[in-house]
């Protein structure tokens, strides 16, 4: 399965975009942007299915919000302390 | 205990809001949006839920517009100094409480200009009153949803409509309409909304927030940390986070998210019912009472649940005394922090007693207060307190 992780400006986003998707039955896990992709400091992001993040993006739409990016997660990130991402194309 | 105070702030609380407020400060609950372990990111949860459902409450179409503050000054100050510049016109109505009037004199000293819309006797301003004095820099206009003195409800939506038309910003106190009148920020035109937690939607004291409309920009009152965006120094732009700095009161807002939640599940319109009915009961009987003078609208008309009134030969502050000592009454009396009201009705030397009942106010509770000013007002006048 492929994962995403969807980069969110701040927690009140990734949070009431979570709650939107949990209503909808979808899966996400809200957590800290890695440091690496955190490009202006503190950011908080939403690891979700490669199917989902059409579903991501239009609750984005809803509440008016632009993501600050979204990117895959690679093997290195699944098998290892090391976080490590592969630039996705972004949704939006 | 009687409690008729609930302008001041609502009791009791629903069932679940006190131990929403305690399961807060028991159970982990970390610093929204400073980090991400289990406890902090509960917490962004339950800030996200409350801020839908206060959404929800008034037809606001984006969560994230709805800022948490303090109180509803906060948001006020929030609002009204990040409206205006020097050389902007504002107007206000002449029933606004202390925590509009104030900001917007001290702004008048720095070269804002500012209008005040003449209300009628019952305190109502009459729509006219306010597109007359609009001007072509005029950039806010302030008004009360529902009188914290007398109970009159503005003419919100015809109003707003005057303002929006004009292309200028509505900001609405909502301190007395909150939870018990219906709000809706779209059809009533309102671009700003500042609301308390802790009166008509029976959270706790220490919360409110303001409601900011797609595309309502506002300069800054205070900066500081966000949890987002930490590499810049300039605040973020987008909203909450914008008005939003510094540690949230999340067990406010726990409490908050829990009486909002009954609300929803209550009905607006229920608990509008049940405040009427009270409020009328207590008009009537008031009126029934010799030496007893009401102010605001007639008994027929509209308001909310706060009837203000006076007593022959007792003094407002003597009077609310004595309402506590003979039956634990919990009444406000004085000025109620609004000059500009008392001015407008004619009651600023004097001031008025208030009742204002809750939703949890009973009709057997109504009728006790209205024997104690009955049997008060029958006593021999030289045994009273002038």
């Amino acid at each position: 399965m492929s994962w995403q992780l969807v980069v969110f400006a701040s927690l009140n986003q990734a949070a009431l975009v979570k709650r939107g998707l949990t209503r909808e039955g979808i899966e996400v896990e809200m957590q800290r942007t890695p440091q690496s992709l955190s490009f202006t400091g503190c950011s908080f992001a939403l690891r979700c299915r490669q199917e989902d993040v059409p579903r991501v993006a239009a609750r984005c739409e809803e509440l008016s919000i632009r993501p600050g990016g979204v990117f895959a997660e690679t093997e290195a990130e699944r098998n290892s302390q090391k976080r490590a991402f592969d630039v996705s194309e972004l949704e939006q | 205990m009687i409690y008729l105070d609930n302008a001041a702030t609502s009791w009791p609380k629903p069932a679940g809001v006190a131990e929403a407020v305690v399961r807060a400060l028991r159970e982990p609950l970390g610093n929204p949006g400073r980090t991400h372990h289990r406890a902090a990111l509960d917490a962004a949860s339950m800030v996200a839920a409350c801020r839908e459902d206060l959404a929800e409450l008034f037809h606001a179409p984006n969560p994230l517009r709805i800022c948490f503050t303090a109180n509803t000054t906060d948001a006020l100050h929030l609002a009204i100094k990040g409206a205006l510049r020097p050389g902007d016109h504002a107007i206000c109505s002449a029933m606004e409480h202390n925590s509009v009037w104030r900001p917007l004199k001290a702004l008048a000293e720095m070269g804002v200009e500012l209008s005040v819309a003449e209300a009628g006797q019952t305190g109502f301003v009459h729509p006219e009153n306010v597109r007359r004095l609009l001007r072509p820099n005029t950039r806010l206009v302030v008004m009360q949803h529902a009188s914290n003195v007398t109970g009159t409800i503005q003419a919100i939506q015809e109003i707003g409509a005057i303002v929006r038309a004009h292309g200028a910003l509505f900001l609405v106190d909502a301190a007395q309409s909150a939870g018990s009148l219906p709000i809706d920020v779209v059809s009533m035109s309102i671009d700003l909304l500042a609301f308390p937690g802790h009166k008509g939607l029976l959270g706790p004291q220490g919360t409110g927030g303001l409601y900011v409309g797609e595309g309502v920009e506002l300069q800054l009152v205070r900066e500081g940390g966000t949890g987002s965006e930490s590499l810049n120094a300039e605040q973020p732009s987008f909203y909450p986070d914008r008005l939003e700095s510094g540690t949230l009161n999340v067990p406010g807002i726990a409490g908050l998210d829990a009486s909002v939640t009954y609300l929803l599940a209550r009905g607006v319109s229920s608990v509008r019912k049940h405040e009427t009915g009270l409020t009328v009961q207590l008009l009537r009987g008031l009126a029934r009472i010799p030496g007893v003078t009401l102010y605001g609208p007639a008994v027929d008309t509209p308001r909310a649940a706060v009837v203000s009134f006076n007593l022959e030969g007792w003094e407002c502050t003597a009077l609310a005394e004595e309402l506590e000592r003979r039956a634990g009454i919990a009444s406000r009396p004085g000025i109620h922090c609004a000059g500009l009201a008392h001015r407008t009705l004619g009651t600023a030397a004097i001031g008025t007693v208030r009742l204002s009942p809750g939703p949890f106010t009973s009709p057997e509770e109504i009728e006790t207060a209205l024997a104690v000013v009955e049997a008060i007002a029958r006593e021999p006048r030289d045994l009273c307190p002038r």
